[in-house]
């Protein structure tokens, strides 16, 4: 397995991990009373943004832990170059993955105007913003192995 | 993910050119070795600049590396 392919397997790991442990967290307090996310919608706000705060910092030290490990394991210490290779397989991998974010921008579009509530907008965006970083690493894999 | 129509003759020219590994063309060309390894396969389609860097590394024109059809 090349360095790409461990390194997206980490990456969308660690994207479900994260996302579902702070989903978990503010289900709690939501449960709990700390405050009411089907009306407070500054709540939701909040929420976004403290969780892209906590996102990339998670993201940076496992990105860490993943180097360490991995130069421990292969001997490698140095990170691949990007070539033009990996450049592309990128593109068209982010590309996929805003195929999949503005399905569910449509989906809860069309779910708004069929009369869900408005937080459930925002749990879609949630559920596709994973879904498209999903879409985005496993993209990768398939065209480092399959070929782009 | 179908593959190319492009074949090429990079694995003959390396040999030719004294048993000349996939990391030592990568490293000359200043790509990857798992691109080199790509573009053998017929995985991927080097970029016209790759295609000459690997043509003008061998001494020897495009058309003589990479075939279309």
């Amino acid at each position: 397995m090349t360095y790409q392919e461990k390194q997206n397997i980490v990456n969308m790991g660690s994207g479900i991990l994260i996302t579902l442990i702070y989903a978990m967290i503010i289900y709690n307090r939501h449960a709990d009373g700390l405050f009411d996310l089907t009306q407070d919608y500054r709540s939701w706000g909040i929420a976004f943004l403290i969780f892209i705060g906590i996102s990339i910092v998670a993201r940076i030290i496992i990105q860490i832990i993943f180097h360490i490990f991995n130069a421990i394991a292969t001997r490698e210490e140095d990170v691949p170059k990007e070539d033009e290779r990996d450049k592309l397989i990128k593109l068209k991998a982010t590309r996929n993955s805003y195929y999949a974010f503005t399905g569910g921008f449509i989906i809860s579009v069309i779910a708004l105007a069929l009369g869900m509530p408005v937080y459930g907008i925002f749990i879609v965006f949630v559920i596709s913003g994973l879904l498209s970083e999903i879409v985005d690493n496993s993209s990768q894999i398939y065209y480092y192995r399959k070929g782009v | 993910m179908s593959r190319s129509k492009i074949q090429n003759n990079i694995r003959r020219l390396r040999f030719d050119a004294g048993e000349m590994t996939q990391q030592e063309l990568a490293d000359k060309v200043e790509v990857s070795r798992q691109t080199i390894v790509a573009i053998e396969k017929g995985n991927y389609s080097p970029s016209l600049e790759l295609a000459f860097r690997i043509a003008r590394l061998f001494e020897t024109t495009v058309e003589e590396v990479f075939e279309y059809g």
